[in-house]
């Protein structure tokens, strides 16, 4: 095993879609057991970022990267890298909730059976410890068997936690998990998110500057596919080194 | 006296009833009208497409009615009368000359027939769709989809031609001597085969639709979650589009035991119940075509062949209903409706 420091570090990334640069040498790390957002306005590859950590960019025929990306100290763009199981170790949530058209419980085992899990026990104890760590368990534990896309948004996207924590990965990718969620349910899933980072590594896309205040212990600011920031939340929004950053906090540009 | 008397009032009841009846209708169709006149442009455009889009809405329900009716009734002599009777339909001897009118062979032939050709059409198609609509690359989906849907637009006759020319010798020639079973080639399998090669294009076109519906964020969570490809395509996709594929199943059904012309021309035409694959059969279609011309004149006869017709159509009508049950429940455990 070679020696890392943090779950995931990323050196000098650039990527392209077709002709267009969307990330551009980009150098940072995700601390482990802390929530770090990605801030930015529209356009400026948060999302790109984000998907590149657990290769889901690689469905995109054109796209092209340079640079590493390295998970536990090996690089996921390596050579000999099986990125199925990479994606068992780097859960995602997604913006909209995206329930498979099944039970509750069939959403939350797809993950273990695909992973070999077939033990009845076991894929109910797994169900119940995901379904409570997503903060869901009390309200759905007497209809596993209901259909998921009949939950409400907001357990819909916890139903997505669950299923996302469900193969249990050390880190877990959220794409602005409440941006279509009512307030309410957002700040519920806020809460969860405070609650998670003491198991996982939570890398946190948001266009919502009190959100990653309230949520995130540090921060990166992209613009435009640089990186303008990175550092600990609180001193990026008290003190922006930066005018970019100081202009979109101030909601200037986003 | 007191006859005359109970008669007067029932009349007088009826006569009651009937004007209430009457004046309800009138007053319904007045107000309509009334409506009419006060409403304004636009509303009475409403009015006139909500009653004119009525009629053929209740008309193509009607027609089914006035078809099994119509049916019914030119089958009502061979259900009555003591050589045939309801149990025709189990009873495996026709015979016209001797009045016997059994109709199983048919039941059977036809029940056989769309049975293989459903059971190799819809795995198929099902996996072209999932080709298609999965793995494909984009270049090539719509081209490919375009040859797909000119095969159906092919007429069955055609189908019935190339078959007779070149499956039923292959059949003859290259295949029944694996099992060494005696055949001209004119059989069960043939006719099971033209067919599933007829409904493959139905499958694989409405299959890819349905495919093509289910949402990219539901593949991105498959994958995210480590499955490769192949699972998500099979376990999410598929799976999320089942009441998509259903429909096609159930079009299918529908073509498979009411197809004539490839099916007469390939099977054989012989009256007895097939027991391989190689034996040659007689389905209900093929039964109706051939002999109606010279059944006209017999009653009996006549009113056998509707009552084939009949249950032909029963048993269509059956299968796209517990298709569509099928289906129904397959939408409630996904949360659909």
């Amino acid at each position: 095993m070679p020696e890392y420091e943090h779950n995931i570090e990323v050196h000098g990334l650039s990527t392209w879609f077709g002709k267009k640069h969307i990330l551009k040498d980009i150098t940072c790390y995700f601390r482990d057991n802390t929530v770090t957002a990605i801030m930015g306005p529209s356009g400026c590859g948060k999302s790109t970022l984000l998907r590149t950590l657990n290769r889901l960019n690689d469905l995109v025929p054109s796209f092209r990267r340079k640079g590493e990306v390295l998970f536990k100290g090996t690089d996921i763009y390596g050579v000999g890298t099986s990125v199925y199981d990479l994606r068992k170790h780097i859960g995602m949530v997604f913006q909209k909730p995206n329930p498979f058209p099944m039970s509750v419980f069939d959403n939350v085992t797809y993950g273990p059976k695909l992973h070999g899990v077939k033990d009845e026990d076991e894929l109910n104890k797994i169900v119940e410890t995901s379904l409570r760590k997503a903060a869901l368990w009390d309200e759905v534990k007497d209809e596993l068997q209901s259909p998921a896309p009949n939950l409400s948004g907001g357990q819909q996207q916890r139903l997505c936690i669950a299923r996302a924590l469900s193969v249990d990965p050390p880190v877990l990718l959220m794409d602005e998990p409440v941006s279509a969620l009512d307030p309410i349910s957002a700040a519920k899933i806020e809460e969860l998110i405070i609650e998670l980072k003491q198991d996982y590594t939570i890398i946190l896309v948001t266009h919502n500057v009190q959100q990653a205040f309230r949520v995130s212990d540090q921060a990166a600011f992209l613009y435009l596919g640089e990186l303008v920031e990175f550092d600990e939340t609180k001193r990026i929004l008290e003190a922006p080194a930066d005018s970019r950053t100081e202009a979109f906090i101030t909601g200037r540009i986003g | 006296m007191t006859m005359t008397e109970e008669n007067e009032t029932i009349t007088m009841q009826e006569e009651e009833q009937i004007h209430s009846w009457h004046s309800q209708l009138l007053r319904n169709i007045s107000k309509s009208l009334h409506d009419f006149r006060m409403a304004d442009r636009p509303g009475k455009v409403d009015m006139l497409g909500k009653w004119g889009l009525f009629i053929p809405a209740v008309a193509s329900t009607l027609i089914i009615v006035l078809i099994l009716a119509f049916l019914w009734f030119e089958s009502v002599p061979i259900l009555v009368d003591p050589s045939g009777g309801p149990g025709i339909v189990v009873s495996p001897t026709w015979d016209p000359n001797r009045d016997l009118f059994g109709i199983a062979i048919f039941i059977v032939g036809s029940l056989l027939c769309a049975g293989i050709a459903i059971g190799l059409a819809v795995p198929l198609g099902i996996g072209g769709a999932i080709f298609l609509s999965e793995f494909c690359p984009m270049r090539l989906r719509q081209p490919i989809k375009m040859i797909i849907e000119m095969m159906a637009a092919i007429p069955s006759i055609v189908y019935g031609l190339w078959a007779y020319l070149v499956l039923v010798p292959i059949i003859k020639n290259n295949i029944a001597p694996i099992t060494q079973s005696p055949t001209n080639g004119l059989s069960l399998l043939a006719g099971g085969l033209i067919l599933a090669i007829m409904l493959l294009p139905t499958v694989v076109t409405i299959s890819t639709d349905a495919l093509q519906t289910v949402p990219l964020s539901l593949r991105e969570a498959s994958l995210a979650l480590g499955a490769t490809q192949s699972e998500t395509s099979r376990k999410i996709v598929l799976s999320a589009a089942l009441p998509g594929v259903g429909a096609a199943v159930v079009l299918s059904l529908g073509r498979a035991v009411g197809e004539t012309m490839a099916v007469l021309m390939v099977t054989g035409n012989s009256l007895q119940i097939p027991y391989s694959l190689f034996d040659p059969t007689y389905v209900m279609t093929s039964i109706i075509t051939n002999q109606l011309g010279y059944a006209f004149v017999f009653p009996l006869w006549r009113s056998a062949l509707f009552a084939v017709g009949l249950v032909l159509l029963i048993m269509s009508i059956c299968f796209t209903l517990t298709a569509k049950l099928f289906i129904r429940w397959g939408m409630k455990t996904r949360g659909y409706i």
